[in-house]
């Protein structure tokens, strides 16, 4: 991934003298503050914590930092034995402090992007990348694992099905072919990283009985892999949408349902809304307020087979406003009945 | 168009979890041992370790390796990490509910 790098020194908010316990402690302090295991989802914690990571690669390997202090934005392409560095680039090593750009930069172990739906709305996902490449940069052999986070409604998570996403996904450069150098100047296409990012449409089948939490891989699907090597993983983290009615226990769902008082004294047929539509519950005679009734069957599908039941709990509910007739009825129910609650 | 799934939460031994995130299995004993990663019980004398342990392990390796905290650190971090983020998906819906 691209990212334009400021100076190293400021990024990490450092002297240029600064000791190397000084460096590491600056960027352990900027690490807390930004890194993306702390701030997941939050894309501009991300785009700090890369540009840090960078600058602590650099700056915390003596021989990469003693480079950089003399060839400025020219030391990788210097390091890796590219010739001499362009006319000019003594005055912009020096005069500028916007510093080198991420020229083959190593984000060790993340990278970015963002995930759209195929036109079916829009849902927050993070993508991670975290190596395969054992937290070294993606040029070296299999390409990063990448981890996402989907959000599904309960619906979509129960019956599983087919979802198109859109990414932006790395890709090995192809103008410098992943180097990040063409001849002796810094690839501008990808700025030295070696990769471009690239909209990339992929369909995912989400197995029915996902649950909050489950985990799908979608193997060769994370970032490029580098001289025929083969891709990383992309693995993708369910989310379930908070439901209106249900709430998941489980294999099981429950909901809360009202109740008048007469239908908990006399019963009823109450039509209740189940995962797969409409079902009608009986409710039987003398039902409490908090009983609990069972749907066999109702809930979830489970993943090897089978379903969860569906709990329907009782709410009695009294009317706010009554009519006078209403109000006579109880009126006559107080004096016939021998009903005491309290006895 | 490619499409392709696996299911991660089937159980994994110790071994191959091992084998996959770049530790030794000593590592991964102690993780359990420590009550920082969950474990399937199993028939066999093992216990066994769901497949999404693979991606906590290495979160832990990441925050350890990046912030110098250990594993114990690390897993209480990401424990309240994911709290934080199931309370603030549950503040989102509450104030969408509200609007």
């Amino acid at each position: 991934m691209v990212a334009n790098i400021k100076d190293y020194y400021a990024v990490l908010g450092v002297q240029r003298g600064a000791s190397d316990d000084e460096i590491k402690k600056a960027y352990r302090k900027l690490a807390r503050k930004f890194h993306p295991d702390l701030n997941p989802g939050d894309k501009t914690s991300e785009e700090q914590f890369k540009q840090i990571q960078a600058a602590y690669d650099v700056l915390s390997n003596a021989e990469d930092r003693k480079l950089y202090d003399q060839y400025g934005e020219n030391w990788r392409a210097v390091k890796a034995g590219a010739g001499a560095p362009p006319p000019g680039w003594e005055q912009r090593a020096q005069q500028s402090t916007r510093g080198p750009r991420a020229g083959g930069v190593d984000f060790g172990d993340f990278d970015f992007g963002r995930f759209n739906t195929g036109g079916q709305g829009g849902f927050d996902i993070f993508e991670e990348m975290f190596g395969g490449a054992r937290g070294r940069g993606p040029r070296r052999g299999r390409g990063r694992d990448v981890e996402a986070e989907l959000e599904l409604s309960l619906e979509e998570a129960n019956r599983g099905g087919r979802r198109t996403l859109q990414m932006q996904a790395a890709e090995i450069c192809p103008t410098c072919g992943g180097t990040g150098l063409v001849g002796d100047k810094v690839c501008e296409t990808c700025g030295g990283d070696g990769q471009v990012l690239r909209p990339k449409t992929i369909e995912v089948n989400i197995p029915a009985g996902m649950r909050d939490g489950s985990t799908i891989r979608l193997a060769g699907q994370g970032g490029s892999g580098t001289n025929g090597s083969e891709p990383g993983d992309l693995y993708l983290h369910i989310r379930l949408r908070p439901h209106p009615v249900f709430t998941v226990k489980g294999d099981d769902l429950e909901l809360e349902l009202p109740i008048a008082p007469w239908e908990a004294v006399l019963g009823a047929g109450i039509e209740v809304p189940t995962i797969d539509g409409k079902v009608e519950l009986k409710v039987p005679a003398g039902a409490k307020a908090g009983q609990r009734l069972r749907l066999r069957g109702q809930g979830l599908n489970k993943r090897k087979g089978g379903r969860g039941d569906e709990f329907v709990r009782l709410k009695v509910v009294v009317p706010k406003d009554v009519s006078t007739e209403e109000r006579s009825l109880y009126e006559e129910l107080k004096r016939v009945s021998r009903f005491n609650p309290r006895s | 168009m490619w499409a392709a799934d696996v299911d991660l939460d089937e159980p994994l031994t110790f071994d191959v979890v091992a084998t996959i995130v770049g530790a030794k299995r000593s590592l991964v004993v102690q993780l359990v041992q420590q009550g920082l990663i969950e474990t399937i019980d199993s028939e066999t004398d093992e216990p066994r370790l769901p497949r999404r342990t693979v991606v906590r392990i290495r979160r832990m390796q990441r925050l350890r390796r990046d912030l110098g905290v250990n594993f114990a650190g690390a897993a209480i971090i990401l424990d309240l990490v994911g709290r934080i983020e199931q309370l603030n998906r549950e503040l989102t819906e509450a104030q969408r509910q509200l609007q």
